[in-house]
């Protein structure tokens, strides 16, 4: 018996080896390729892991670790809650129905997307400020004043749930839109009532690309420095840029990082397991979109309404009270060079949108064309950049990226080319950080789209004898297509607001808007901030109009 | 669509030549190239700084590059990049990030008169590795309706019954409340400045949170009655674009502790050349100029700082605090404190 256990074992193991060699082709060599390549700062400090944590992890356990385990969850449960209702609520409604301004309420709806949370955050702290907007207005309208103090976690919560819920509105929405379709009428035909038919067949159905938005919203949730820390609340990442910086133990830091990320699998591996439940594909894809109902004037009058607060908490207060600030400070700071600087980062930012997108792409696609399952498993690792602070990626790509340019210095040195660094400093090594920090960003509504894009039709094709590339072009991207520049737009709006990695990345006299707008605020300067935030708001914006027009289209 | 294609090859194509410009500025080429430059990294964000630039490079025709980051990542870029670092110049916000620089050895020892003749010994590194270019004292702000001044007498004093529930202190993340602490340790020792610091955290108001500025507004307010912040912000509250900030720094008195003994906390805002610098000289220069009489003219002026050159009067608003006696503590010892003070804080439970 043992030895014929042995046997099948072993017969099992040559079995699965073959398999393996048969099933591996140069797609899957690919794959792995690019995940390596985009994994590499992650992987270099899983490996300093191994180096043990600094002497006072010990310290950090005992005094600080249940606060930043607690605030975290806290930020994940109250975040999720409200980011559903928001994004949810405001997508079924603006795909459902037609009403009054529906067309521009539409974009605004993504517009919070285009301003920093931590902007958002000193907006907000402003308003319920002493001597603040609110106060100012009560005044004048002769009413008492009742401060609400917001800067605690409940009130972190809040401001992160309104900065980022259009993660969600915009996924949803496009499912909404382009999926939706022929089941609604399925359930309009079969007499389900309006409600119903929303919470037990839309809200289902489209829980995929509801969770996906969600999973990038925590992920920016437990990113947030700038938002936290003048908030006084203590995350896993405020404990990591204390643990690197005020106790210069990088070590520490990277343990806390390790740390966050066993969060980020956890919950990326639950969008797994619930997506998989879920697993259907149409192949109408895109080819009927909703129709829109239209309610009586009063409800018309009442969805206007719904619809309109997570603009104004979004956008428009926020918005407001920097326009007031920049009244106060423009003369001081506004200048020609703003303009400059608002060029450069639109450029910056498009570019490494693009570079990330194609990377997604390739991923995606590579995965997709190997006949290995485990691959694609793997690909999945190349997404996880995105849980992880900037800081610590910047400092990730830092340590390898010097090490290659002072051995490439040297070799040249040999041939007696005087040489400076290559890499580290110069764009290259800033792009390659974005498309390493915002991968997930552009992967995820790519992934949602070509999942609902029935294997059969690529598949026809290739059976026709066309190509995985020409199949690809012809007619996969085509039908991916709104996934595809949704993704190269969230990712340019991502980029614009990025700050640690650009501020450790960057080149000489590269300035972007966001560095721009840190520097006042990192100094208390939060008013003198609001121009520099204003800019990365309307240069944002013009990309995210372009989406919706994209969408529309469809 | 086209045209989106075809505006982000036009972009590409644009960044990419402008990338070709930029290898082309490394420390290695700048050296030989004619145009003199200085290398500065610096957590100095202030506009006013932007001046001062523009007087150096008109004065001297040396061209200041600026990297701009926290003293911290500066630190921790400078130290990656070794004998490659472009950095000529690191200016920091406070006496510690720089000793801790010196203790990493990325500094390195100035030979200078000016500097040594302008500079107070206590203001600078005892190895001329750093250099102090402006004070800030860390003062109490107090609720003038509801708080004598005669009330308060030191630091030390804060932890007293009488201030409970009264106290607002920024966190301690804060590199500034680090380094009150670590004078405090210095001065007092190990076991007085827990106890200091859990008396504190007894006394506050409400957790900590918020800016400087912030902690002036709710003592306004009537959260509490004494603010721990530092005297230029009340400067700069004063010159506020925004009417209800100038009014709530109206409302405050400035008291100077520990007047009767040691004196009260200061800090420098300094700068340290760095030890692989490619253009040493330029640097050296540029610190001379930083503590010239017009650079510290600027300081003072635009940012409410106390000018490190005694020849230069302080502005106005600053006068009108009248005079204090300093802490000449070794401002060394901010930095070699600072590990500790950090971990005392956690213990005490200052969040």
């Amino acid at each position: 018996m043992k030895q014929d256990g042995n046997k099948n074992e072993a017969f099992s193991l040559k079995t699965r080896f073959k398999r393996f060699k048969r099933d591996s082709n140069r797609w899957s060599v690919f794959t792995l390729a690019i995940v390596l390549f985009l994994a590499f700062p992650i992987l270099f400090i899983g490996i300093e892991l191994f180096a043990g944590p600094g002497d006072t992890w010990g310290h950090i356990a005992k005094f600080l670790l249940p606060e930043y385990i607690f605030n975290s969850l806290y930020l994940i449960v109250f975040c999720s809650i409200l980011v559903l209702i928001l994004g949810v609520s405001s997508a079924w409604l603006v795909s459902r129905f037609d009403f009054l301004f529906r067309k521009q309420i539409e974009w605004l709806l993504i517009l919070p997307l285009a301003i920093p949370s931590y902007i958002v955050g000193y907006a907000y702290a402003g308003i319920f400020d002493y001597g603040g907007s609110l106060e100012l207005l009560l005044r004048s309208l002769q009413l008492d004043f009742v401060r609400i103090d917001i800067m605690n976690r409940a009130g972190l919560a809040c401001v992160l749930s309104i900065s980022l819920f259009p993660y969600v509105y915009v996924s949803a929405r496009a499912f909404f839109l382009n999926q939706a379709n022929n089941l609604l009428e399925a359930s309009k035909m079969l007499g389900v009532s309006e409600v119903k038919t929303f919470f037990k067949l839309m809200l289902p159905i489209a829980r995929p690309a509801i969770v996906a938005g969600l999973v990038l919203v925590l992920m920016e949730v437990l990113n947030d420095y700038g938002a936290a820390s003048y908030y006084g609340v203590n995350t896993f990442t405020t404990g990591i840029f204390r643990s690197w910086f005020s106790l210069e133990e990088p070590e520490t830091a990277v343990y806390l990082s390790a740390l966050l990320i066993l969060i980020i699998f956890v919950l990326i591996l639950f969008e797994k397991w619930q997506v998989r439940k879920l697993k259907f594909t149409t192949a109408k894809t895109n080819s009927t979109q909703m129709q829109r109902k239209q309610p009586n004037t009063a409800i018309k009058w009442l969805i206007l309404a719904v619809v309109l607060v997570p603009v104004l908490l979004g956008f428009i207060l926020p918005v407001a009270q920097l326009l007031y600030w920049a009244v106060l400070t423009a003369s001081s700071v506004f200048d020609f060079q703003f303009l400059m600087i608002s060029l450069q980062s639109f450029a910056i930012a498009m570019i490494s949108a693009v570079i990330t997108v194609f990377f997604a792409l390739l991923l995606i696609y590579f995965a997709k064309w190997s006949s290995l399952s485990s691959i694609r498993s793997v690909a999945r690792i190349g997404i996880l950049g995105y849980a992880i602070p900037g800081a610590v990626i910047a400092i990730g790509i830092m340590i390898p990226t010097l090490a290659l340019d002072k051995w490439l210095i040297k070799m040249l040195g040999n041939f007696g080319v005087e040489a400076g660094l290559i890499i580290n400093g110069t764009m290259l090594a800033l792009f390659y950080a974005y498309a390493v920090r915002f991968l997930a960003v552009a992967y995820n509504p790519i992934d949602s789209t070509a999942l609902k894009v029935d294997n059969s039709i690529p598949d026809s094709s290739k059976v026709l004898g066309v190509g995985n590339l020409k199949t690809f072009f012809k007619i996969e991207f085509p039908l991916i297509k709104t996934g595809v520049f949704s993704a190269v737009i969230l990712v340019f709006i991502d980029v614009m607001k990025e700050l640690p990695l650009t501020l450790i990345l960057k080149p000489y006299h590269i300035d972007t808007l966001a560095v721009k707008a840190f520097e006042y605020a990192s100094d208390e300067m939060v008013m003198e901030a609001s121009i520099p935030s204003l800019f990365i708001i309307f240069t944002a914006m013009i990309p995210v109009i372009f989406l919706n027009k994209l969408l529309i289209k469809r | 669509m086209k045209k989106l294609l075809v505006a982000v090859a036009f972009l590409t194509l644009m960044t990419a030549c402008k990338n070709e410009n930029k290898n082309k500025v490394n420390p290695a080429e700048d050296q030989s190239a004619k145009d003199q430059v200085v290398n500065v990294y610096t957590h100095r964000h202030y506009e006013p700084d932007q001046d001062i630039f523009k007087m150096f490079e008109d004065k001297t025709g040396i061209k200041v590059k600026v990297v701009n980051a926290s003293a911290d990542e500066l630190i921790q870029k400078m130290k990656m990049e070794g004998k490659q670092s472009p950095a000529d110049v690191l200016i920091t916000v406070d006496a510690g990030r720089l000793s801790r620089a010196k203790d990493q050895d990325l500094l390195q020892s100035i030979d200078s008169d000016i500097l040594e003749t302008s500079i107070p010994a206590h203001l600078r590194d005892k190895d001329n590795q750093w250099f102090g270019l402006t004070k800030r004292a860390r003062i109490i702000a107090y609720a003038k309706d509801r708080v004598k001044p005669e009330e308060l007498s030191t630091y030390e004093d804060l932890v007293a019954k009488k201030w409970k529930g009264k106290i607002l202190v920024r966190a301690s993340s804060n590199i500034y409340n680090q380094s009150l602490l670590a004078s405090i340790i210095a001065n007092d020792g190990d076991e007085a400045a827990k106890k200091w610091a859990e008396g504190i955290v007894a006394n506050m108001a409400r957790a900590p949170k918020g800016s400087d500025r912030d902690q002036v507004k709710a003592v306004v307010a009537g959260e509490g009655d004494l603010a721990i912040v530092n005297s230029y912000y009340i400067g700069k509250m004063l010159n506020s674009p925004d009417a209800e900030e100038v009014k709530a720094a109206q409302q405050v008195g400035l008291f100077f502790p520990n007047q009767n003994n040691r004196g009260t906390h200061i800090n420098v805002s300094g700068a340290g050349v760095a030890k692989h610098a490619p253009n040493k000289e330029n640097a050296v220069k540029f610190i001379e100029f930083l503590i010239s009489k017009e650079a510290q003219e600027v300081f003072t002026n635009a940012n409410y700082e106390y000018p490190i050159l005694e020849s230069v009067a302080p502005v106005q608003d600053i006068k009108d605090w009248g005079d204090f006696k300093e802490d000449d503590l070794g401002l060394n010892q901010l930095g070699e404190n600072n590990k500790k003070a950090v971990l005392i804080f956690d213990e005490a439970g200052w969040k």
